[in-house]
């Protein structure tokens, strides 16, 4: 019973996480009509800054509960690093998109060597975050207490995200633009405008997505090209553009994958391509997508 | 003869050549130590070019892989600035590197080897860290007729079916399948009574290798020992936590994995938040196979670490063995690092190619040519950090004795190490299949010629 519970633990931190990169990529696409390949990398700069980030801090002696807080600085440099490169990806906006995943596939290849070239080959760690919290007794088992908050750090990050998209003018001109560019600036909103917030919280998701991770595992090189895969797979199951597509496709994946992984090793490797296979045969627009 | 016969476990393991014993002094520090690279002592024979020697290195510069793969080519290039502070391969040949990212994918590596070749005019081909690439990459360095000398890459696989009469390639570290059979021997020697044990292996070539060779071992030397539990997560998974609490469900006495890399630091950071090394003992292939410094004190003590059979650089510790101490000062002067095996690997790989080039250079003059080069390789004999090493004439394959130990922290170094105390040797003859052993599909259809060696010749122990 208590690996039961643990596995289904499991399976909802690894989900809060996927949502998070997930989410963003939709919102991006959504608003901006952009397939970013880039976007598992700069979840892989959010792991990789905040590890470092951590490390001077725990290297400068601060005490290790204001480590937590390096978290948000790191998911808020990537929005930072949006911010930046949004410019760039301007004049493909109206273009084919083939020309847009070319390229976010360059500025893939380019970031990913802009990591290595800060951080060197070697694994980054950011353990002291996660020994900051202990460990929970389940059964006879135990279980690590970040992971708790990581799974609630997800949850938050679903509803603010809802609220802000649905509760807020903010989230109104959103909507309004990702509907109608053309009528949204005719109605005088500044559409330029919108596309950099809109590309700054979806790298702020993407980020955020590494920074909690980084503590669990190490910032490894390579890490975004997985995490993009796994986000296009989530994404492919609960329709682009759609944020409760996020959140199902991610906990369908999370969810087979666990239960993959207890019940049947041998097909782990293939489980979610057949899911997404599976769904891009019954439904080709995903569970919430639109044409 | 076929019928396999029982001997008790203990005498089995004797039998083996099975040795748990110490490294010596546990500092391999910066004292002065004796310049064991010998000058040439006589000069060469005949009219030597003095045109460069020209060397591809291929390993991993990125991915989650570099860990393993870039000391590879730091022990490549202490070797050749070495070689060219004496003047170069006999003494007039300077070696000059250029370098690829074997983590552009197979079918991108075997168009760099062929670019390497022709249009760099490569003399010499070294590297390969994956077993993904060095099968792919074997025949067509047959094909070009370029000289290669694998620094890993160690799949049984190049030698039994890929190239099974190698002419240019060679390869200088254990064979693949070695790695599992140490594992479950350092198992039955130090844990005895396990029976149950769980099995976590990246899903390709090199997992399904090591959970194969290690069942077929500890089948015969704990009978009763079963399989309680499988994962085969994907090469470069960074989510281990539902797979650790899989086989921690199974409740087994043993855990065995060849998990490697930034994958396994991620791993046992994860596995230690669940308990799990104080459920059960575990057993690896390649924990501490990577560059030292990559696993950090919080990795748990009494780990059985592999190193892929081959070299950890505080064995042979002290003054026992000069040559190792001697390397790792020069190696840690050079890189402010210590070496893994691919260092010592590609470093040996180095100085193989110059004693063969000077033994032929002193049988004929003048520039060997490849022929000539490629005999006094085969069968050739060194002293090396790691210790003796010999290149079998007949598959081209390095052998020497493996190795393993146990995780330890020192106060000495900054990271986990070995347990001085307790290493273990085994003669690598008795682990591996011997030359003119049946490989896979001439008159059997084992995966490897070892295992149809292990199957036809391993008695079961009982006791």
């Amino acid at each position: 019973m208590s690996i039961l519970i643990i596995q289904i633990l499991n399976s909802l931190f690894y989900a809060s996480v996927l949502f998070l990169i997930a989410a963003g990529l939709s919102l991006i696409f959504g608003v901006m009509r952009i397939v970013n390949m880039a976007h598992g990398t700069f979840y892989a700069v959010g792991a990789f800054v905040t590890a470092w980030l951590v490390g001077r801090a725990v290297a400068l002696g601060v005490p290790t509960v204001w480590t937590f807080l390096l978290l948000p600085v790191g998911a808020g440099a990537v929005a930072l690093l949006g911010v930046a490169i949004e410019p760039l990806l301007r004049p493909f906006y109206r273009r084919a998109e083939e020309y847009q995943l070319l390229v976010t596939f360059g500025l893939l290849l380019i970031l990913e060597d802009v990591i290595r070239l800060l951080w060197g080959g070697l694994p980054l760690s950011a353990d002291p975050v996660m020994d900051l919290l202990p460990s929970v007794r389940i059964g006879g088992l135990i279980y690590p207490g970040y992971n708790l908050v990581v799974i609630g750090i997800g949850v938050v990050a679903a509803i603010g995200l809802w609220a802000v998209i649905y509760l807020t003018k903010f989230g109104v001109i959103l909507r309004a633009t990702s509907q109608d560019r053309r009528m949204a600036s005719a109605l005088g909103l500044n559409v330029a405008l919108v596309y950099v917030s809109a590309f700054a919280i979806g790298c702020f998701m993407a980020g955020l997505g590494g920074a909690i991770i980084v503590p669990t595992q190490t910032a490894v090189l390579g890490m975004g090209i997985d995490a993009l895969i796994l986000a296009f797979v989530v994404v492919v199951i609960g329709g682009l553009g759609s944020l409760q597509g996020a959140l199902v496709g991610a906990l369908i994946v999370s969810f087979v994958r666990t239960a993959g992984i207890q019940f049947f090793p041998e097909i782990e490797l293939a489980v979610l391509y057949l899911i997404a296979a599976l769904v891009l045969l019954v439904k080709p627009t995903g569970l919430f997508g639109t044409a | 003869m076929n019928q396999p016969s029982t001997v008790d476990r203990r005498k089995f393991l004797g039998a083996l050549g099975v040795t748990v014993g110490g490294t010596g002094l546990a500092g391999a520090g910066l004292m002065a130590g004796p310049q064991v690279v010998k000058a040439a002592t006589e000069p060469a024979k005949g009219k030597i070019p003095d045109t460069p020697f020209r060397t591809g290195h291929m390993t991993f510069f990125t991915s989650a892989a570099a860990v393993l793969g870039e000391p590879s080519h730091k022990g490549h290039i202490l070797a050749a600035e070495e070689i060219n502070a004496q003047g170069g391969l006999l003494g007039k040949r300077k070696i000059e590197t250029i370098t690829a990212d074997e983590a552009a994918g197979t079918d991108a590596n075997v168009k760099e080897l062929r670019r390497m070749k022709l249009e760099g005019k490569i003399d010499l081909f070294t590297g390969v860290i994956s077993s993904g690439n060095s099968p792919a990459l074997a025949p067509v360095a047959e094909e070009l007729g370029i000289l290669t000398i694998f620094t890993d890459g160690c799949t049984d696989f190049v030698f039994d079916v890929a190239d099974p009469e190698p002419k240019y390639v060679f390869r200088i570290t254990n064979i693949q399948s070695a790695d599992g059979i140490t594992a479950a021997l350092g198992t039955a020697q130090t844990w005895p009574n396990v029976r149950k044990i769980a099995h976590i292996h990246p899903d390709y070539s090199y997992g399904r290798n090591a959970a194969e060779h290690f069942t077929l071992a500890i089948e015969r030397l704990l009978p009763g020992a079963e399989v309680v539990s499988e994962s085969w997560p994907k090469l470069g998974t960074t989510d281990f936590t539902s797979h650790i609490t899989k086989a921690m469900s199974a409740n087994p006495d043993l855990l065995y994995t060849s998990v490697w890399g930034g994958d396994y630091v991620a791993m046992y950071k994860q596995a230690l938040r669940y308990g799990l090394f104080d459920k059960m003992k575990v057993a690896t292939t390649l924990a501490l196979g990577v560059a030292p410094h990559a696993i950090g004190k919080d990795h748990p003590e009494g780990v059985l670490s592999g190193v892929h059979s081959n070299y950890y650089f505080t064995y042979p510790g002290g003054d026992r063995w000069p040559l190792n101490k001697a390397f790792v000062q020069r190696y840690y002067k050079r890189w402010n690092e210590y070496p893994n095996f691919q260092s010592e690997g590609a470093y040996v790989a180095l100085y193989m190619l110059k004693t063969a080039i000077e033994r032929a250079n002193k049988l004929a003059g003048g520039w060997p040519e490849d022929e000539a080069i490629i005999s006094q390789l085969e069968g050739l004999g060194m002293d090396t950090p790691s210790g003796y090493i010999y290149i079998r004439p007949d598959n081209h394959q390095g052998y020497k004795d493996a190795v393993t130990g146990f995780s330890k922290n020192l106060p000495d170094y900054p990271f986990a190490t070995w347990d001085p105390h307790r290493v273990i040797t085994i003669p690598i003859r008795n682990i591996t299949a011997p030359a003119g052993w049946a490989k896979p599909g001439k008159g059997h259809n084992e995966s490897t010629a070892a295992a149809d060696w292990i199957k036809k010749t391993w008695p079961k122990a009982t006791g």
